[in-house]
């Protein structure tokens, strides 16, 4: 079973296979590795240099805001959000 | 037929002439600073863009309307402390590419960007300990190079010039006041607040400077500069540029670091005809009404053959034809301009 993974609209350009992707994993930093094998250009937009998620973008498993140690299970939906910081 | 590439805070432009107006095609990539323009070896377009969200980028194009994420873009090692918040040049060096960025440091690629190395002697000078940002942060953002020799600024440190192919690096900021020193305080090594820089090719040590503290020049390759600011209304701005035929001078002056606006809101290039050493209003064709707005470090661009540009931190673009004699203001309205460059 795999894992739907929905990222914003504003990486359409840096993605080669869209928005809606599937990837697989028992937590959240092997579903995104899964993801970043074919999306190589995805992990320095969501990671920052340290590896962590970057301090603005928002992960979700299951509707949950989560960390790279979050369990995933089979057929959960991970969604990636950009923070409202600002205005 | 001119045509214009605009890097804004929301996306990029590219303005077309048409007749006696001009065709807009964008925003690409919207959603996304597009901070940096520049070329491969091979002619392929490059834009930098970057997120407050989600880091840099760097896209490629051969038509300046399709464009693709490239690769890999410069970043900073796997568990370093330092951030790649933004991409802030490209320069050609022979067949390398290289690349400014915040925060400061210079990458080199020799395969037209696809791959990038940090270019060490620069990133861990050994003065790095001491580097601080300025108002718009700790940027590698201007590269000049001739006769061998390699110039960086980087705000809010300074100049460095290497004489060895980007091995060792000097500063270079004689005669320049520091940001964070009174007058007849002990002199610092780095702490300058270099804005832009611009150079004669033919005698590449001959270096005209917007600085934080003033306008200055350099005859010897950054070894002393001395103030040149006489017939300009201000001292500070961003704006430095040098038209390679007739040698002219072009900077935009704005009141001060508090104020960063031209002083009585009255926009102008100023221009200079005898390397700096007096300046005077540009040409004819400016606005009556007040314009309180800014032009940032990246926001003007030349062709060496007359033409000029410059776009404003309220997103208006102004254009000079030859070389500052008339002036138009540019019709459409952009978001705060990051970057523009003349593409054709």
């Amino acid at each position: 079973m795999s894992v739907t993974v929905r990222l914003p609209r504003l990486l359409d350009q840096a993605v080669a296979g869209g928005l809606r992707r599937q990837a697989n994993g028992e937590t959240l930093a092997a579903v995104l590795d899964s993801l970043f094998v074919d999306e190589p250009r995805l992990k320095n937009h969501l990671l920052d240099e340290s590896g962590r998620i970057r301090p603005h973008v928002l992960i979700f498993v299951d509707a949950t805001r989560a960390d790279l140690e979050t369990p995933v299970l089979p057929d959960s939906e991970v969604q990636v959000l950009q923070a409202v910081s600002g205005g | 037929m001119m045509r214009i590439a605009v890097g804004t805070e929301k996306g990029a432009y590219l303005l077309t002439e048409s007749g006696s107006s001009w065709q807009v095609e964008g925003p690409l990539f919207p959603g996304w600073k597009v901070t940096a323009f520049g070329q491969t070896s091979n002619g392929t377009h490059l834009a930098a863009v970057g997120s407050n969200w989600f880091g840099v980028g760097i896209h490629q194009s051969e038509n300046l309307i399709d464009w693709k994420p490239s690769e890999s873009p410069p970043s900073w090692p796997a568990g370093s402390d330092r951030k790649m918040e933004q991409i802030w040049t490209f320069h050609n060096l022979g067949d390398r590419l290289l690349a400014g960025v915040a925060q400061a440091g210079l990458f080199s690629s020799d395969d037209d960007g696809m791959t990038w190395y940090p270019v060490e002697g620069l990133n861990e000078h050994p003065t790095r300990g001491a580097w601080h940002p300025g108002a718009g942060g700790l940027c590698t953002h201007r590269i000049l190079d001739g006769a061998g020799t390699t110039w960086v600024a980087i705000s809010a440190v300074g100049v460095f010039r290497s004489d060895d192919d980007g091995a060792t690096w000097v500063p270079k900021n004689d005669g320049v006041p520091s940001v964070d020193t009174v007058e007849g305080g002990k002199r610092p090594e780095i702490g300058y607040c270099v804005h832009g820089l611009a150079h004669d090719p033919e005698n590449p040590n001959r270096i005209w400077r917007q600085d934080h503290r003033g306008v200055f020049r350099t005859r010897d390759g950054g070894d002393n500069w001395e103030r040149i600011e006489d017939g300009l209304p201000a001292g500070f701005g961003f704006v430095m540029w040098r038209d390679r035929e007739s040698g002219r001078l072009l900077t935009v002056p704005l009141e001060s670091d508090e104020n960063r606006v031209p002083v009585d809101g009255r926009l102008r290039a100023y221009a200079s005809d005898d390397d700096g050493g007096s300046w005077s209003v540009a040409g004819t064709g400016w606005s009556d009404a007040p314009q309180f707005t800014g032009v940032l470090r990246r926001a003007f661009d030349g062709d060496d053959k007359g033409g000029f540009c410059f776009g404003t931190t309220g997103g208006k673009l102004w254009l000079t034809r030859d070389l500052g004699r008339v002036w138009q203001e540019l019709h459409p309205s952009f978001p705060r301009i990051a970057a523009v460059r003349i593409v054709a």
